[in-house]
């Protein structure tokens, strides 16, 4: 059984590995970083580094909405990288064991595959595991190689 | 009464100020130093002669370029502890708990008074403390006082077994000089087999100079024939066997030869022009890439290889000029000791200072600004944190109480612990506190960080004393922020009844810059000031266009606007006034156009590491204190804008 | 043909850096001097074997080697008896100042001294008419 923690963004609960997550804050001052990539909101400080806001809702392709007082950084550290995720809301922990994670089916529209690590189904409850590699790669746009025009 | 320029000779010396205080500085490290082993041969009757000549020495030196800055207060009061130690070096007076006491305020006086005209600040009265000095002069022995002279000449013989007494025999000439063996270098090497005699000049034969040693040693002949090799010749003069003698130590000092005083603005400066060329290779590959496709492999390959080897060399640049503004965290330690001692003194504790680590080196602009917080914490474990011997004693702990002090490097960072045996904190009382201050609710556990993060809110202090357990006093959120502020971190560890142990990482690498704040459409940014050549106030209505170019005049000539607003691909409403700063020199300037020009500071750069925060035209981050984010602009990125561009 | 002006190497012995540039500072309103630093009495000697040292400007008050040992050891050799020595002193040290003077140092000054003065002092030993 593994921690995970779980955060929602447009209607969807995610998941990821309670030891990736550094910290989860607030949102306050963000500074806009001018042409940074669309999906990035700007830098925020924590714990005295500066570090990149990332617009999940932008990044997976849903629309922006205002933030509110439930938005959430969550600040996420892989050991190379340390990178903040904008995020709908954050506050649970779910004690995940790894035979309940089913990869994600082909089929899925709009996320399959490369932003996804798996799909769980917890008591009839569906949270998408994400695979942060692929996240915070700036060179999959929109969860897929771009192989041509696609809707 | 301390008049700062007593007459005209003083404005001439003020030129000195600086090389003053550097040297004062090192005086007080010494003397520091010196006083914390005279605490402990207070209560013997036996003192180290040496010591009290370093002593009185520093002293008479503190007490000569005082007056020559026209510091009296300063030369007052370093006369008083000269006369002080020189009545003790011959024997005249002894070391009494109040002398000595006396001989601590006296130093901590002095340097308050340096301090005050350093900082411009009325000094302190020095005259309470000189009349105690005065009347510790005057005190006379009572009975014999045991200390230990020294022989002809400058060290105390400490036998070592099977010892051998040789004379070396060292003839300067002007090129073994230049080589850089002369006579303080040819000491030292000495002083490393063994302590020195003696150490004079004589006048040989046919009337020149040289200089005669006596080294107690007991290394072979083939170790003395590396010195040979510089000039020196040996001779054996005795044998002694073995015998117990006192141990003292010669207080080390450093050969002034292999020292060079380096401002700390002329390392900040190399500094600054070493991220310049940071920044200008790396556009440098930017621009190699771009070549890629039009030059013959072999060609560009050879280019790509120089780039990198051109980022190895700068690395390597920027590491050694990092390491001369290195200093060893163990002046920090030495200071602290001082202060736990004379608190300790104080209540009725006793204190044992452990110090590991202390050759591990910071930077010095680092020291100076974690000098306060690092006191604090001191302070507070010291006050609040170590119990008093009868309380120790009541729960079974050893009489003293245990602070300790260590450093080390981890990788990138340098890893400084300050702990103590003592209360500990009870998070229990402190969760209580903080419920009360409405800074907490709910909550059974909370863990070590969550606990340091309450202790340090602004709204926590404590400042009732008696309430020890729930706190550590006031200030917690000051040195937290200090230390965020030069990009480390502090975590806590304690448990009640054992101890607590406040763990804080620094960063080793550290830029600061000048900067001019400025806005532009409501977001601040920072500017290099040593990429502005100058700032002007701009009329939106004299401003023209030239072929999609904005320009103003200046200086009888056009200069390109660039609006950092339309670069930034920001809204921008053109307002009646605003502030341009001139980038570049006569022959390319620009005038960046922003709303208003905020201020000045003195900023520490932050890099951008991660990818997804870099962007062109932005060279970095920085911090204003209030915990947002302000952008630093890479100015040369920003001119070429200028050059591609058409508005 | 005129005689070359000679340049007058000075040699400045304190153990406190910051009084050895003040010093050396102060002497800059001569013309024709040079100088050279010397960090302690040993020091001080060596420069004298090494170079040719044509005045010394010396405190008293040294590691090692007082300042007193320094004149006694200069005056007592044929090849150095000659070279003029100023001395500087402390407040509060009225007895070296005359002990000094006995041992055959030329001139004294005490500490904080006048740069103007120094220069005149200095200058007048080097045969010096400045205007």
């Amino acid at each position: 059984m593994e921690p995970f923690i779980l955060f929602e963004l447009a209607g969807t609960t995610y998941g990821v590995r309670s030891n990736f997550v550094q910290q989860i804050e607030m949102i306050d001052d963000v500074a806009s970083v001018p042409n940074a990539h669309p999906a990035v909101e700007g830098v925020v400080l924590v714990r005295g580094q500066v570090i990149p806001a990332l617009n999940l809702r932008t990044r997976f392709g849903f629309e922006r909405v205002e933030r509110d007082l439930r938005s959430r950084l969550v600040v996420i550290n892989n050991g190379a990288r340390v990178v903040g995720l904008v995020v709908d809301t954050a506050r649970e922990f779910l004690k995940i064991s790894p035979e309940s994670i089913e990869p994600p089916p082909e089929a899925l529209t709009g996320l399959s595959g490369h932003y996804l690590e798996g799909i769980a189904m917890i008591a009839e409850r569906m949270i998408l595991i994400l695979n942060l590699d692929a996240v915070l790669d700036l060179e999959i746009e929109n969860g897929r190689q771009d192989y041509g025009a696609d809707a | 009464m301390d008049k700062p320029n007593a007459d005209n000779r003083g404005d001439f010396f003020d030129q000195f100020l600086d090389d003053y205080y550097a040297e004062c500085d090192e005086h007080l490290v010494a003397i520091r130093r010196a006083l914390v082993v005279l605490e402990d041969e207070v209560h013997t009757r036996a003192v180290d002669r040496t010591l009290l000549d370093n002593l009185f020495r520093s002293f008479h030196t503190l007490k000569g370029i005082s007056g020559m800055v026209g510091l009296s207060a300063a030369e007052q009061l370093a006369h008083d502890l000269e006369s002080y130690l020189r009545e003790l070096r011959e024997g005249t007076v002894i070391l009494s708990p109040t002398g000595f006491k006396a001989l601590v305020e006296g130093v901590q006086t002095l340097e308050a008074v340096i301090n005050a005209r350093r900082n411009e600040q009325p000094p302190p009265s020095i005259d309470e403390i000189a009349a105690r000095l005065q009347a510790a002069s005057a005190e006379s022995a009572t009975s014999d006082v045991e200390s230990s002279t020294g022989s002809d000449g400058t060290n105390v013989p400490a036998t070592t077994p099977s010892t051998r007494r040789w004379q070396a025999e060292f003839t300067p000439t002007a090129e073994l000089s230049e080589r850089g063996v002369n006579v303080n270098s040819v000491r030292s090497r000495l002083q490393e087999l063994g302590p020195l005699a003696q150490a004079k000049p004589v006048v040989k034969g046919a009337g020149e100079i040289a200089f005669q040693f006596i080294v107690t040693t007991d290394v072979d002949e083939t170790a003395l024939a590396a010195l040979a090799a510089d000039g020196l010749t040996f001779q054996l003069v005795s044998v002694e066997s073995p015998q117990r003698s006192k141990d003292t130590q010669p207080v080390p000092t450093i050969a002034p030869a292999s020292v060079v005083r380096v401002d700390l603005d002329r390392l900040d400066e190399l500094m600054r022009i070493i991220g310049e060329l940071v920044i200008s290779r790396t556009r440098l590959e930017d621009q190699v890439k771009d070549l890629k496709r039009v030059t013959p492999p072999p060609v560009w390959r050879s280019l790509q290889e120089t780039s990198l080897s051109m980022e190895r060399q700068l690395r390597d640049l920027r590491e050694s000029v990092m390491r001369v503004r290195m200093v060893q965290i163990g002046e920090i330690f030495e200071r602290m000791t001082f202060v736990v001692r004379d608190l300790a003194r104080e209540s009725d504790k006793k204190i044992i200072v452990q110090l590991s680590g202390g050759q591990t080196e910071i930077d010095k602009f680092l020291v100076e600004r974690m000098m306060d917080p690092f006191m604090h914490l001191v302070r507070n474990a010291v006050s609040h944190g170590l119990e008093s011997v009868a309380e120790r004693e009541a729960q079974g702990k050893r009489s003293e109480g245990l602070l300790s002090l260590s450093a080390a490097t981890a990788g990138e960072r340098i890893v400084i612990k300050i702990a103590d045996d003592g209360r500990g904190i009870d998070r229990n009382r402190v969760l209580a506190r903080a419920k009360t201050a409405g800074l907490a609710q709910g909550n059974a556990e909370i863990d070590d960080d969550a606990l340091l993060d309450l202790i340090c809110s602004p709204g926590f202090s404590t400042r009732d004393e008696a309430d020890r357990m729930s706190g550590r006093g006031v200030g917690m959120d000051v040195v937290k922020k200090a230390i965020e502020e030069l990009g480390g971190r502090m975590s806590l560890a304690t448990r009640v009844g054992e101890g607590t142990t406040f763990t804080i990482e620094l960063p080793l690498t550290l830029a600061i810059a000048e900067a001019f704040i400025v806005t532009v459409n409501g977001q601040r940014f920072a500017v290099p000031q040593s990429a502005v050549r100058e700032v002007l106030e701009v009329e939106s209505a004299s401003t023209k266009v030239l072929e999609n170019n904005e320009i103003i005049s200046y200086r009888g000539k056009v200069l390109p606007l660039l609006r950092l607003a339309r670069i930034f691909e920001m809204n921008y409403e053109r307002e009646a006034r605003f502030h341009v700063l001139v980038l570049g020199d006569e022959t390319n300037a620009v005038g960046l156009a922003v709303d208003r020009i905020l201020g000045q500071r003195e900023i520490v750069v932050r890099a951008l590491r991660d990818p997804l925060a870099q962007s062109k035209g932005i060279a970095g981050a920085t911090e204003l204190g209030d915990q947002r984010v302000v952008l630093i602009l890479d100015t040369t990125a920003l001119r070429q804008f200028a050059v591609t561009t058409h508005h | 043909m005129p005689d070359e002006i000679k340049t007058n190497n000075i040699l400045v012995v304190d153990d406190s850096p910051t009084m050895r540039r003040m010093v050396i500072t102060s002497l800059g309103s001569l013309r024709q001097v040079k100088s050279t630093q010397a960090g302690s009495g040993l020091e001080a000697i060596e420069r004298l074997a090494i170079e040719p040292i044509d005045l010394m400007v010396l405190d008293l008050n040294m590691p090692d080697m007082h300042g007193m040992e320094v004149i006694d050891f200069v005056r007592s050799h044929q090849a150095y008896r000659d070279i003029p020595i100023v001395v500087l002193t402390t407040k509060g040290e009225e007895t070296s100042r005359t002990q000094a003077l006995a041992a055959g140092a030329n001139r004294y000054l005490t500490k904080p001294f006048d740069p103007r003065q120094l220069a005149d002092v200095v200058g007048s030993l080097l045969g010096r008419v400045d205007g």
